[in-house]
């Protein structure tokens, strides 16, 4: 069936609005901007998070390894979560956006999928070792009271870390991987329409 | 080619695509400008291994795909308010619904069915999809055809 509707005409009769090479180069201004934010950014906060630890070991004096060894394991988490955080960032700038679609589409699956198992392992471990590094740094502090006190302060800990490991943790995984996994799904959707029309020929 | 020359060159048709995949004016004008960022940024590293148009249109057409990872927005007039109030008096309403009939497609056909209506060389929409040739003949006839009918059953609503 051909038609009579020329849709080449149609299409090229759109209205278009007219490239604005002023607004572009805002556009270009604000983006490079946003990245050197994002750079410093992080890097206060890696920052900030090490002046922390050095002020506690100097100012507290801790006199047991288990303390030393508490902050540098809370303090590692927070830096591992977000090294972790800018590394799968990076992960999008490998992307080749230049190849072509089908490649693009798979690369992006990969990615995403990779991003998926990160954020997974990550939640796990960031938790964990908050957990280890804040019962390690209490015991210095504990073991000055007495025994009830000590006790009734480590189960309160142990109940906030339970509730945390058993209902805060499984629902940040769950909403970050819901919203992965519809991304996911989507994408598979469009690279299923590639792979379903090659059989056409 | 300076990017400045790119720009000029070919701003309408990335405009035009852009405009095929989303149906919003705002939205694709986005899209458009984010596309040319990227060329922007990746002039530099361009190798002449494909033409310069394959090229930006791989660019473009992969930053449509990747819009399905921003939230949802909700459809806008086809239109800007600016834009309308000059020309929509002038403005057929065929091309406002071959818009929307292109943006209603599974997203590959609207890549594929934009890139022919501009006028790239099949073989050219082969190598920016990564489809094969025939298949993008053979898509681009049912496509057409899809086209047509939605036209015509339109026509006859009328």
């Amino acid at each position: 069936m051909s038609s009579n509707i020329n849709f080449k005409d149609l299409w090229k009769q759109q209205p278009v609005i007219e490239p604005d090479m002023k607004d572009l180069v805002n556009r270009l201004h604000q983006f490079k901007q946003s990245n050197i934010r994002r750079l410093i950014m992080t890097n206060i906060l890696l920052i900030a998070t090490s002046l922390f630890i050095g002020f506690v070991w100097y100012y507290y004096q801790p006199k047991f390894i288990t303390t030393k060894m508490g902050i540098v394991i809370t303090v590692l988490a927070m830096v591992i979560y977000l090294f972790v955080y800018n590394k799968m960032a990076a992960l999008f700038n490998k992307i080749d956006n230049t190849s072509d679609n089908t490649h693009y589409l798979q690369k992006l699956i990969i990615i995403k999928g990779k991003q998926r198992f990160l954020q997974h392992t990550m939640m796990n471990l960031y938790f964990a070792m908050l957990m280890t590094g804040i019962c390690l740094y209490m015991y210095e502090y504990t073991s000055r009271m007495t025994m009830t006190a000590g006790i009734i302060t480590y189960a309160v800990t142990l109940t906030w870390f339970i509730f945390n490991w058993f209902y805060i943790r499984p629902k940040t995984i769950k909403k970050q991987q819901a919203k992965l996994d519809d991304l996911i799904s989507k994408f598979d959707g469009i690279n299923k329409q590639i792979l379903d029309d090659s059989h056409l020929l | 080619m300076t990017f400045d020359e790119i720009y000029k060159i070919y701003w309408q048709k990335i405009f035009r695509l852009c405009l095929g995949y989303v149906n919003d004016f705002d939205w694709a004008k986005d899209i458009a400008q984010e596309t040319f960022i990227i060329v922007w940024q990746q002039l530099p590293k361009f190798k002449h291994e494909s033409a310069v148009g394959t090229w930006i249109f791989r660019i473009a057409t992969n930053n449509c795909l990747r819009q399905i990872e921003k939230d949802k927005r909700t459809p806008k007039a086809a239109l800007p308010d600016d834009l309308k109030d000059e020309k929509q008096s002038s403005i057929e309403p065929q091309i406002r619904f071959l818009y929307q009939c292109i943006a209603e497609l599974p997203e590959t056909d609207r890549i594929i069915i934009s890139l022919e209506l501009e006028d790239v060389k099949q073989s050219e929409i082969a190598s920016i999809t990564g489809l094969s040739e025939a298949n993008i003949r053979v898509k681009i006839h049912r496509i057409k055809e899809k086209l047509s009918q939605k036209f015509k059953a339109h026509a006859h609503e009328q």
